[in-house]
């Protein structure tokens, strides 16, 4: 009865996992997706590390099927199911992330991504890389210009056009950055003055004067932009060293200076003493 | 993280030959003070104990020069200044896959049987549910290892890690009878695989090669986190059990989705704790608790 | 005055006559050496495998090495209780025990530094104490304290050993060169100057003052090694008292033994008398009653509250895995002899030795139960290891390590007894001087 209901249950996962593995839908826009950039050997060895650090974990070693046991499965990244899709919907996917699978639009950015989809596709032999229509498509071209707002803590971001105009309508995101991540301020979207504000929290420590790595990527259409600045944003912080002081867990040189008096003390005295005895059992010679 | 070099994108071959602004501005991630490793190659950046950056063969990856005992030696007692490194974990999460455990003991040089980090069946005593916690070094702001240490073998750092130097360790076990938490092991017999790795420069922050009669345990990762990279544990993690990161930024990274968050909101949202408050150890570890049916 | 000189001739004659080297001595020590030998093949084994050879783990990583230590050092501190503190305070029964009294604690405390270091994983390393001593830790406190304590219990057998060492050097025949040699060096010069008594007695009176504080450390720093660690069953704040007090018991014991085994194969029961047993007897007592109550502290005050990890321990101690030693040891080697001692016929010579063989046993178990259950219930759950690392049991390599310890104790012990007289003869004959003036 048990084994006949466990492998009834088994079963319903199993097509579960199956429906829902067929039913991640991408939206046409997303799936005809299609990198810019001719994927080569270096951008394979870029999404390789990317690879290693953040999917390895689940998808395993690629062509080995070592992935993690977990439902859905979340397969191998050389297998059919992954080739079969295109690069648009691996862009997308990686990028959204669904149950399980985490979503990495704020930990990467859309190259990034690329150079992921990349890597997967160098597990597949016969895949040639598709174009895209870029005919007729203007990329927008423009730069950056990041400042604070110290009244309202904010930072503004001013996108310029190569025609020296604002440009509205500019995806932002701006990141401070982090010794191990970078943590996202915010999205927004360019106003037609071309700028975009992200609240800053006046409590984050920053450094010695106060400052904060900001990066900011910026993106239209096809065009992209990004910029990394340190800029004075909150209060300088100081920060002590984990070890400052003299404590009973301190290396032998920083022991408390209590301890080594009473120690020293306790143990040369008592030793003079013996000293004193073994010197002065000579004296008996002198009787002789 | 692929830490790309500035202008490597220059290179790169467009579909058509259309410039994009700003692209190929910054996009490294973290660089500690170290390294600077290249994505296209097995050369490695590396700042010489005089300060001279240099460039090494890595083919095991590691960012910094592997055979210079002494530097190894300096860099692993003095530790990174500036940093607080502190993890936090989220029990909610954690499906006991055990991946970390295996990261843990195959960089480390450990058997089966030693854990530096042990994920342990856990119940909570007034609803009878059952979850999973890893434990691992607490990496205490007030070590009762270190304070019983009787030769400095193991000491803390400016950047708050708790190490051993199994050169110096002489195998009395008071740590292992002082720490509360059961986080140290030791090397009863000669350790796993010790003729392959003996030839192998010892790394204090990695703690390998793994040395008969003396203790070892959880590193933090030292020798990763100089590098920018998270601990082994937490990038194995399929999950998103673990966050790491600097306290003094108040910034943690997930070691599974990279997403990196606020300590001091990620604390404070979700009730964290630490494991045994009430002796005073003061760990650098936070637990956040499992829900309950999650 | 004719009367004197034949008791001193008759003590001279007694107490010197077993300081040479018989059949049976060599046969006893040749026995004992080896077993010695015997031991230390598994002592090389260990340094060649490493302490796996142990039945050591994680968990327990303090097994019966660590506990013998504790029991050597307690046992050590005997000399210092009836040389110095009884001495100080005029007891006069004392004299003819007090340098079986100091032969066994100078021979405890000199193996219990080398049974630490067969605890070292690292042994090779020691010389990183001296290098890198680290005095924050209760490790190097008690170093510099058993090394101490080992100087000024050798001086203080050794002081009013010079008189006697005299004596042997002018009247003992049939001994080796090298060891009239020693004699002669050691004597120092010694010519019965009444100048030279004041000398002695005043170093004699100096050491036994310095060794009380010393003794009193040794332990108490021994009983930190526990109790400065967090783990429930060991933080205790009494534990310093409480092993001073376990230590004295311990320590009456093993004197009560030695003045046996010395009385009988010595031939010294006109010095050693029932006197001294019943003496012995009735100190062991009062130190019993002490030890009792501490062991009554340490138990009902956490059994009472019964604290977060404290609970587990203590229910495994009184009702659970440990439960049989725990009550052979508390009822069996403590209370019963205890009790029996409280009658005078307990306290004749073979019901004594009885009782202290027991009540010895009795205490080095006592300090398994202290080393090793607390470890068995740490604060968070032994998991993913194998089941050994469950349950502590010793192997035969780490027996037979802990067995070499006791050997060497008993050949420090036989040579020294077998070179000085056990009993102190100018002493002895000044208290016959003052009993006929």
């Amino acid at each position: 009865m048990n084994k006949k209901f466990y492998i009834l249950f088994t079963l319903v996962c199993l097509s579960f996992s199956l429906i829902a593995q067929e039913s991640w839908e991408v939206i046409a826009e997303e799936n005809d997706n299609l990198s810019i950039i001719m994927f080569d050997e270096e951008l394979e060895l870029s999404g390789q590390i990317i690879y290693d650090n953040s999917c390895k974990s689940c998808h395993g070693n690629p062509e080995k099927a070592d992935f993690s046991k977990m439902l859905p499965e979340p397969g191998d990244i050389a297998s059919e199911s992954f080739q079969n899709q295109t690069d648009g919907s691996l862009h997308y996917k990686i990028r959204i992330g669904r149950g399980a699978m985490p979503k990495f639009e704020d930990a990467l950015d859309s190259e990034e991504v690329w150079n992921l989809v990349a890597y997967i596709r160098s597990f597949n032999k016969n895949y040639i890389q598709k174009k895209p229509n870029l005919e007729g498509i203007v990329i927008p071209k423009f730069s950056l210009a990041l400042s604070f707002d110290e009244n309202i803590d904010k930072l503004v971001v001013k996108t310029i056009g190569d025609d020296n105009n604002p440009m509205s309508e500019v995806e932002l995101k701006a990141y401070i950055k982090g010794s191990f991540g970078n943590y996202l301020l915010g999205k927004t979207l360019t106003n037609e003055m071309g700028i975009g504000y992200f609240n800053v929290d006046a409590k984050m420590p920053g450094d010695a004067e106060g400052k904060l790595e900001v990066i900011v990527k910026a993106r239209k259409g096809y065009g992209s932009a990004k910029t990394m600045q340190k800029m004075i944003m909150v209060q300088p912080s100081t920060f002590e060293s984990a070890i400052k002081g003299r404590h009973l867990w301190s290396t032998a040189k920083q022991a408390p200076i209590w301890l080594k008096v009473t120690f020293f003390f306790t143990i040369i005295s008592i030793w003079l003493m013996i000293l004193y005895v073994v010197f002065g059992l000579k004296k008996l010679k002198k009787y002789s | 993280m692929g830490n790309k070099e500035k202008g490597k994108q220059s290179r790169r071959k467009f579909l058509q030959n259309i410039g994009v602004a700003g692209v190929g501005a910054i996009s490294a991630p973290a660089i500690l003070f170290t390294a600077c490793s290249s994505s296209s190659d097995k050369k490695t950046k590396v700042l010489t104990p005089d300060n001279k950056l240099i460039e090494i063969d890595s083919e095991n990856g590691l960012a910094i020069d592997t055979t210079d005992k002494s530097y190894l030696n300096k860099i692993g007692r003095e530790g990174i200044p500036g940093k607080k490194f502190v993890m936090v974990i989220d029990l909610g999460k954690c499906r006991n896959e055990r991946k970390c455990m295996k990261a843990c003991q195959s960089e480390h040089q450990l058997k089966p049987e030693q854990h530096h980090l042990n994920v342990l069946e856990m119940e909570n005593p007034s609803s009878g549910q059952t979850y999973f916690m890893p434990k691992l070094c607490q990496h205490c702001d007030n070590p009762p290892c270190v304070t019983v240490c009787p030769v400095d073998a193991t000491f803390k750092r400016q950047d708050g890690i708790v190490l051993v130097d199994n050169e110096r360790c002489i195998g009395c076990r008071f740590c292992i009878a002082a720490c509360p938490y059961s986080a140290r092991t030791f090397n009863w017999t000669e350790p796993r695989d010790s003729e392959e790795y003996k030839d192998i420069t010892y790394n204090m922050e990695l703690n390998v090669p793994q040395k008969k009669g003396t203790v070892t345990k959880c590193a933090f990762s030292a020798d990763r986190i100089r590098e920018g990279k998270l601990p082994y544990c937490n990038s194995a993690c399929p999950n998103g059990v673990y966050y790491f990161g600097d306290a003094n930024e108040d910034l943690v990274t997930n070691g599974t989705t990279k997403e990196t968050v606020r300590l001091s909101k990620l604390l404070k949202q979700n009730s964290a704790y630490t494991l045994m408050p009430e002796l005073g150890t003061q760990p650098s570890v936070y637990y956040l608790p499992a829900r309950e049916n999650s | 005055m004719e009367n004197i000189n034949e008791k001193f001739a008759t003590i001279e004659k007694d107490l010197l006559a077993p300081v040479k080297w018989g059949k049976k001595s060599i046969i006893w020590m040749g026995f004992l050496m080896v077993t010695l030998v015997v031991c230390m093949f598994f002592y090389y084994q260990q340094i060649r495998n490493g302490l796996g050879v142990t039945g050591l783990n994680d968990f327990v990583s303090w097994g019966i090495y660590i506990s013998n230590f504790v029991f050597f050092v307690a046992a050590s501190l005997i000399g210092m209780l009836i040389s110095s503190v009884l001495g100080l305070a005029g007891s006069k029964w004392i004299m003819p025990i007090s340098r079986i009294a100091e032969i066994i604690a100078v021979s405890f405390a000199m193996v219990a530094g080398l049974i630490i270091i067969s605890d070292m994983g690292r042994p090779d390393r020691l010389h990183h104490v001296f290098l890198h001593g680290r005095i924050q830790s209760p490790i190097i406190w008690d170093i510099a304290i058993v090394l101490t304590y080992v100087a000024v219990s050798v001086l203080l057998l050794y002081v009013p050993l010079i008189p006697d060492i005299a004596l042997l050097s002018k009247k003992q025949n049939g001994l080796p060169r090298i060891q009239k040699w020693m004699y002669k060096i050691l004597s120092l010069g010694w010519a019965n100057h009444p100048n030279q008594y004041k000398l002695i007695k005043k170093y004699f009176k100096l050491l036994a003052v310095l060794i009380i504080p010393i003794a009193l450390a040794i332990h108490t720093v021994t009983s930190w090694l526990f109790a400065m660690t967090l783990r429930a069953g060991w933080d205790s704040p009494i534990f310093g008292p409480y092993f001073v007090s376990g230590a004295f018991v311990a320590g009456c014991a093993a004197v009560t033994i030695g003045m046996y085994f010395f009385r009988t194969s010595y031939n010294l029961k006109s010095y050693i008398t029932d006197y001294h047993f019943d003496k012995m007897g009735k100190l062991l007592v009062l130190v019993a009653l002490v030890y009792v109550y501490f062991n009554i502290n340490e138990i009902i005050v956490p059994a009472y509250k019964l604290k977060g990890g404290e609970a587990e321990h203590l229910k495994s101690m009184l009702f659970g895995h440990d439960a049989l030693m725990f009550w052979l040891v508390q009822i069996g080697g403590l209370v019963l002899p205890f009790i029996l001692l409280l009658f005078k016929k307990m306290r004749k010579p073979l019901p004594s030795l009885i009782i202290s063989s027991v009540i010895l046993l009795g205490a080095w178990f006592k300090r398994y139960l202290i080393v090793v259950p607390v470890q068995q219930h740490p604060y968070y759950p032994i998991q993913n290891v194998p089941d050994s690392f469950m349950h502590y049991t010793p192997t035969i390599a780490e027996i037979a390590i802990t067995v070499a310890s006791f050997v060497l104790f008993l050949i420090i012990a036989t040579v020294l007894s077998k070179i000085f007289p056990i009993i102190p003869i100018w002493e002895l004959k000044e208290e016959v001087k003052e009993q006929i003036q």
